[in-house]
């Protein structure tokens, strides 16, 4: 077949245009929703309140998505797989936590010194349990395949994710269940400009704020940073350079693990319902944010869940809930015709 | 995605029950061959209902109810031996009824030639799929719990087609013996109205029930004077409901949906996000597996928010029948309290055993039984004296209004409405 001919001979303004769409068309297309509500509010109310309130519920959802987004993007990066049991991970992360509630003894009842120290423990044991878990699925379904066709890891990975869902069906059956709002997370602790901050809000962004900072610090600073990227661009000279290829992966996903942890915590204190099927959920929209912010990317993570988290409120807010998945993987496709590589670029193998 | 993934689990537990059903059919052999139609000395009832998931608590009461009637009748209907068989209408994953499961459940009653009556299913979308199903096999079906109007009827709150669409054969086999949502969503209005609520807003589950009663609430509501706000559908699997929530402004809010749909979170949502407001929800969350933190539903906080109605009444509200089923259950399996429908499982057994018992020399024939069904005439029962009219609905109207103190329903009205028209 030939190359379909190009068009080199464009008019001026067209390829103006065409040009200032490529270069500022991601950023328009992210502000229409914000920007055309904004207008809307100071139209009706006069203020920005209800798009801040909008924004500050967005931010704070959308952590828990960017800390779950980190691990999907640090697993694609080294071995080019979407681990489809990361979301699962996730999920037994919060039931976990949710299970040490009661080992601790922690009830709404626990004093703020009690519950401090409680929460701390609970944090260190559900990443110890997910990362170890995420290492073992590693171990077990993924590195004898690290040969095979593309396609095997990523059934093993489908068939992980479906035997943790039925082991968190097992576990808390196939409902919703409330679980004890231990931080009373609803309530208001300041107003900005008539906009309430909670302290779910405050929890959602304190938590994952130096989460995603030490995660991304240790790797930039250990060893495991050139480590990982050479792993990443090619794992046989990698090997020849002396580079244990298998522990690095191993590392990586453990640092996954530990963040999805991390994040079911923070989602038992956030929603205060934890369900089976949460995972499911929360894995399609992390991968999406992963996607969006450029796969393989860190930063894209964290940015590609905040974005999500704002668009799915935001939405809620305005539209209507039964837009709400429509309109985020509209915006996925939207961003992804304008800059196929994602908002911060890919950093892949194939992306070099 | 989650409907293709919704679809494939539905389509593998199909395959499975259908696999279920085939294996059942021995039994069904071994008890020797008697055709529809003969006379017979041992006939079968079936129940399909959700025994997983959110209603658990609900339904394991139903079925103790269905056993208590059976029971005192020494297991039988006039001088025919009447065995139960209850069939679960859910699966775990779903957490509560399951297409696949109830369209496996209605065949498997088709198929079986003793079965003369079929006591289910607990929710109206599940009966929507059953009721052809048990229709084209002639099974009459006896509703306890079903309160959707276009199942019966095309008065408000039915859709476009119904009820005809689900009567393939053009006779009526399906009879409920709760009062329909005209007059349930005539009663959550009148409870709100008497509360002062000056607007409403309606959050629905978009469930044929959810769907179905909330526009039965709007137009009660509309009808009494009540402003209504909205009417929005809720995602089961959204994560919360706090920018929903955040966009309302009326000073009562109402779930029309069940609690399998993230009722709990919707709550805890709506009362942390609207403090002030007063809360209400049907039937399909009066259940403990909603009111009850100790069976993971809402918080104690929540629920004194809640008013919930039910067509369950306090003991104290029934007659001597009402009075005696009460005592009779906790005699029996030592609750005082039961969940709202189990005086409906008990009924629902009751209504069966007699139609069955009334067709005398006929019990085995489905045609007969079914006859004697519709043919219910001021029965005097434990819900107080009701017959079935000719579209299979009670004339039972009474609603009652439950609120939630500690985690239990505790009875606090009765509500006489009138349905809107």
């Amino acid at each position: 077949m030939e190359a379909a001919p190009v068009n080199v001979t464009k008019s001026a303004p067209l390829a103006a245009v065409g040009s200032f769409l490529g270069k500022y068309g991601l950023i328009l297309v992210l502000l229409v929703m914000p920007v055309a509500f904004g207008i809307d509010d100071l139209r009706t109310d006069g203020n920005l309140t209800a798009l801040g309130q909008n924004l500050v519920a967005g931010l704070s959802n959308g952590a828990i998505w960017a800390l779950v987004a980190v691990g999907y993007t640090l697993v694609y990066g080294i071995i080019e797989l979407i681990n489809f049991a990361h979301g699962d991970v996730f999920m037994i992360g919060s039931f976990v936590a949710f299970g040490l509630y009661g080992v601790f003894g922690l009830t709404v009842a626990t004093g703020a010194l009690g519950l401090a120290v409680g929460l701390f423990a609970v944090l260190l044991v559900t990443m110890f349990a997910t990362g170890s878990l995420n290492v073992l699925i590693e171990r077990v379904g993924y590195r004898p395949l690290r040969g095979a066709p593309k396609l095997a890891p990523l059934i093993t990975a489908v068939g992980f994710s479906f035997l943790l869902q039925n082991v968190g069906l097992l576990w808390l059956g196939g409902s919703q269940a409330g679980v004890p709002n231990l931080i009373d997370q609803a309530k208001v602790v300041f107003t900005v400009a008539g906009v309430d901050i909670t302290r779910g809000d405050i929890l959602a962004l304190a938590a994952t704020a130096p989460l995603v900072y030490l995660a991304t610090t240790f790797i930039r600073k250990s060893r495991l940073d050139k480590a990982m990227r050479a792993t990443a661009q090619d794992p046989e000279a990698a090997r020849l350079m002396g580079i244990n290829v298998d522990t690095t992966i191993s590392l990586t996903f453990l640092l996954g693990g530990v963040l999805a942890g991390a994040a079911g915590l923070i989602y038992a204190l956030y929603q205060t319902t934890v369900w089976f099927f949460q995972g499911f959920t929360a894995g399609l929209i992390a991968f999406t944010a992963a996607v969006m912010g450029g796969i393989g990317n860190l930063k894209g993570a964290v940015l590609g869940g905040l974005i999500i988290g704002c668009i799915q409120q935001i939405s809620d807010n305005r539209v209507g809930q039964e837009w709400t998945p429509v309109i985020v993987f509209a915006y996925l496709i939207l961003i992804m015709v304008f800059k196929p590589s994602g908002l911060l670029g890919e950093e892949t193998r194939e992306a070099g | 995605m989650l409907r293709n993934r919704k679809l494939a689990i539905g389509a593998v537990v199909s395959a499975l029950a259908l696999g279920l059903a085939a294996c059942g059919s021995d039994d069904d052999d071994s008890g020797g061959g008697s055709s529809t139609g003969a006379s017979a000395e041992e006939v079968t009832v079936y129940s399909s209902l959700p025994l997983q998931g959110a209603s658990r608590p609900q339904t394991t009461a139903m079925v103790q109810g269905i056993k208590l009637a059976l029971q005192q009748q020494g297991g039988k209907a006039g001088n025919t031996k009447v065995n139960y068989k209850s069939l679960d209408d859910s699966t775990a994953s779903e957490g509560s009824w399951e297409a696949g499961q109830v369209s496996a459940n209605a065949r498997k009653a088709a198929q079986d030639d003793k079965a003369v009556v079929y006591i289910g299913e607990f929710n109206s979308g599940a009966s929507a799929i059953s009721i052809p199903l048990l229709n084209e096999g002639g099974v009459p079906q006896i509703s306890p719990a079903n309160t959707a109007v276009g199942l019966t009827t095309d008065e408000p709150g039915a859709d476009k087609g119904e009820p005809e669409k689900y009567y393939p054969t053009g006779k009526r086999t399906y009879a409920r013996i709760v009062p329909k949502d005209t007059i349930q969503g005539a009663a959550l209005a009148t409870v709100m109205k008497q509360d002062g609520c000056k607007s409403i807003f309606i959050l629905n589950d978009k469930e044929v029930y959810g769907a179905g009663l909330a526009k039965n609430i709007e137009n009660s509501a509309k009808e009494q004077g009540i402003a209504v706000e909205g009417n929005d559908p809720i995602e089961k699997t959204a994560a919360n409901y706090r920018s929903l929530v955040s966009k309302i402004n009326a000073d009562c809010v109402v779930y029309s949906g069940i609690t399998a749909n993230n009722a709990v979170q919707l709550y805890k949502d709506l009362s942390a996000g609207l403090p002030n407001a007063k809360l209400y929800g049907p039937d399909g969350v009066a259940e403990s597996g909603f009111a009850d933190p100790k069976e993971k539903g809402i918080p104690a906080s929540v629920g004194k928010k809640i008013k919930v109605s039910v067509a369950t009444l306090d003991p104290d509200e029934y007659g001597p029948e009402g009075k005696a089923f009460f005592a009779d259950f906790q005699k029996e399996y030592g609750e005082r309290n039961p969940d709202p429908y189990a005086i409906y499982g008990y009924e629902a057994m009751k209504l069966a055993l007699q139609s069955i018992e009334n067709a005398g020399d006929d019990a085995g024939n489905r045609e007969r039984v079914l006859e004697e069904i519709f043919k219910t005439k001021d029965r005097d029962s434990v819900l107080g004296t009701y017959s079935i009219d000719e579209d299979g609905d009670t004339t039972l109207t009474d609603y009652g209004i439950y609120k939630i103190e500690g985690g239990e329903l505790v009875f606090d009205e009765k509500i006489q409405a009138a349905p809107t028209e």
